[in-house]
């Protein structure tokens, strides 16, 4: 108890430095994009200025390294927070002073300011992109892969017959099966949604099929002893086991299927959703209402990911 | 799994007739000269099936792939989409090792960057890569490059948290044992944690390989691109070239089987020793 105590507050001492270095850098960057904004034309020599912002970013780099240290909450999520806003910065500055184009690459404050003026649209784009489209497939195809995992446990002969094409079919390149789902299905959003569901498919009947079976032989022979029926050796035993594989597979599928979504999008669509309206503002050289839809796309797309995170740590306490 | 097959098979044909005849019918109705009389008959000959018939599939692929390396034909452009794919997939494991050693190495390079290498997967790539393909442009790399790099974006953080994960993989024991032998970190590296990584290298390549794939096709879709496989989808999906379509998907199928396999006879030579285990 006396180590665990010393140890957490010893780099607490050391890490004095780190927030001041941050914080350093960070409003010298600042300060930095304010000057080049406040001037009409970008200045004839970047180099200097690149050097100052790689300066900046070195001091920020090592107020990073300094607060990154021990246990805290703020060491775990002051160094990942220091790193994107100070990138955000550098961005904005060396932009700024090499004068690149807005049609070539937006500055991040451009890109802000875009975000809020096109956030109704946005919005609506993001509905219809993620909880029509990516949302319900991500729950059809999890429910039809639960569903085909247990039927591939329960009959042998799927296992032997069904489960090789599930692992053949997983290497299958996604954008390849779109066109051909949304000429068949149609325009409408019902043919995301099953892109969507199909590509969750896979890796949640492989994960499944896969704990389903990591089942200890030693944990069913006893189930076997205390003659338990086959119902219950599944709820003690088989289900808990496939569920770590389960999460792993959701996981990896969270991010998939918003990707997925937008990336059907691109074979046709009515006019709503997150891929059509970047594929159109990229066609109209509109980058930075592009990028603010990246921008929503993501945020959505690490919420939902946290979202399964988090739901794996309530179901399954004492694993990380 | 052949019995699986021949069901299948036996499906396919009642699903076919299924899937096309309300179209069919619909075609019929409105007046249109089929060239039929029924619309089951028409079922197996519309021009822009559900489900094509068997001998519409034949005549797409011989359409498609009859001089194998024409620069309209699927087998020449599958080619090129699995060159930059390769070409990708090397690119992004090294950044992935790179990555993987970093991360393993310094817990605040861990606390500072790994929140936001998840967060670059949840990025819709295809939205980056024209921006990325005119970027490059600008700097004279055109081509072949811009969709391996775009492939490599995708491919890379499989390899990386994978890597990361096998070069922890180690247990305390064998740690302890390479500390009594007073080897250094760097040998330690080399001797234990290479090699006990490279299962993990091995399973994470196999599922960067195939999201490389997506990656080149998609890069071919939305840059400006003269071959490859996202090329053909893109034409012929504006076309609506429906057989085509189906026979181009039965390609991108074939090869990212084919380059997956190619991982795992890799993986077979490279760690063959340590089968007898």
């Amino acid at each position: 108890m006396a180590a665990t105590s010393v140890s957490l507050r010893a780099p607490a001492s050391r890490s004095v430095s780190g927030w001041p270095l941050l914080l350093l850098s960070a409003l010298g960057l600042l300060a930095l994009s304010f000057v080049l904004a406040g001037r009409a034309a970008p200045p004839d020599s970047a180099l200097v200025w690149l050097l100052g912002v790689l300066a900046l970013l070195l001091l920020g780099v090592f107020g990073i390294r300094q607060s990154a240290q021990g246990q805290t909450l703020a060491a775990r999520i002051v160094p990942a927070a220091a790193t994107l806003i100070l990138l955000v910065l550098a961005a904005e500055a060396l932009l700024r002073a090499y004068g690149v184009p807005t049609g070539l690459i937006p500055t991040p404050s451009k890109v802000a300011l875009s975000l809020w003026a096109a956030r109704v649209v946005l919005l609506q784009d993001a509905y219809y992109t993620f909880v029509l489209e990516a949302l319900l497939g991500f729950v059809i195809g999890t429910l039809a892969g639960l569903l085909l995992a247990l039927a591939a446990v329960r009959f042998r002969f799927l296992e032997r017959g069904v489960l090789p094409y599930a692992a053949l079919l997983s290497s299958v390149p996604i954008v390849a099966l779109a066109p051909v789902v949304i000429k068949a299905v149609g325009l409408g959003w019902s043919s995301k949604t099953i892109i969507v569901a199909v590509t969750v498919l896979f890796p949640v009947v492989i994960n499944a099929v896969r704990g389903l079976q990591s089942a200890q032989p030693m944990h069913l022979d006893l189930m076997h002893s205390y003659a338990a029926s086959p119902t219950q050796v599944f709820r003690e035993v088989r289900w808990p086991s496939a569920l770590p594989f389960v999460f792993t597979a959701l996981r990896v599928s969270s991010t998939l299927a918003l990707i997925n979504a937008i990336v059907a999008e691109f074979f046709g669509t009515e006019g709503h959703g997150l891929g059509f309206r970047i594929q159109i503002e990229v066609g109209r050289f509109g980058l930075d209402i592009v990028w603010a839809a990246i921008v929503v796309a993501s945020v959505i797309g690490v919420s939902f990911y946290l979202l399964i995170s988090a739901a794996e740590r309530l179901m399954l306490p004492g694993r990380t | 799994m052949l019995a699986v097959a021949l069901v299948a098979v036996l499906i396919y044909w009642p699903l076919m007739l299924w899937a096309n005849v309300g179209q069919a019918a619909r075609s019929l109705a409105s007046g249109a000269d089929l060239g039929c009389g029924t619309a089951l008959q028409c079922a197996t000959q519309l021009r822009n099936p559900v489900i094509p018939a068997p001998q519409q599939f034949a005549t797409g692929f011989q359409n498609l792939s009859v001089p194998p390396l024409a620069a309209t034909s699927a087998p020449y452009n599958a080619l090129v989409t699995g060159g930059e794919t390769l070409l990708g997939l090397a690119l992004a494991s090294v950044l992935g090792l790179v990555l993987a050693t970093l991360l393993v190495r310094s817990r605040s390079f861990e606390r500072a960057t790994l929140p936001w290498l998840v967060a670059s997967q949840t990025v819709p790539i295809v939205a980056l890569a024209p921006m990325l393909a005119v970027l490059l442009g600008q700097f004279g790399v055109q081509g072949f490059f811009p969709k391996a790099i775009i492939a490599a974006y995708i491919a890379f953080f499989p390899i990386a948290i994978g890597m990361a994960q096998g070069l922890r993989s180690p247990d305390p024991l064998q740690l302890d044992l390479m500390r009594t032998y007073r080897a250094s970190p760097a040998q330690t590296f080399r001797l234990l944690q290479i090699p006990a990584s490279l299962p993990y290298l091995f399973t994470s390549l196999k599922v960067a390989a195939t999201a490389a794939l997506v990656g080149s096709i998609v890069a071919e879709i939305s840059t400006i691109s003269f071959s490859g496989l996202g090329k053909m989808l893109a034409e012929n999906s504006r076309a609506s070239d429906t057989v085509a379509l189906w026979v181009i998907m039965i390609y991108g199928a074939a090869l990212g089987i084919a380059l997956v396999a190619l991982i795992g006879l890799l993986e077979r030579l490279v760690t063959g020793w340590r089968r007898p285990v």
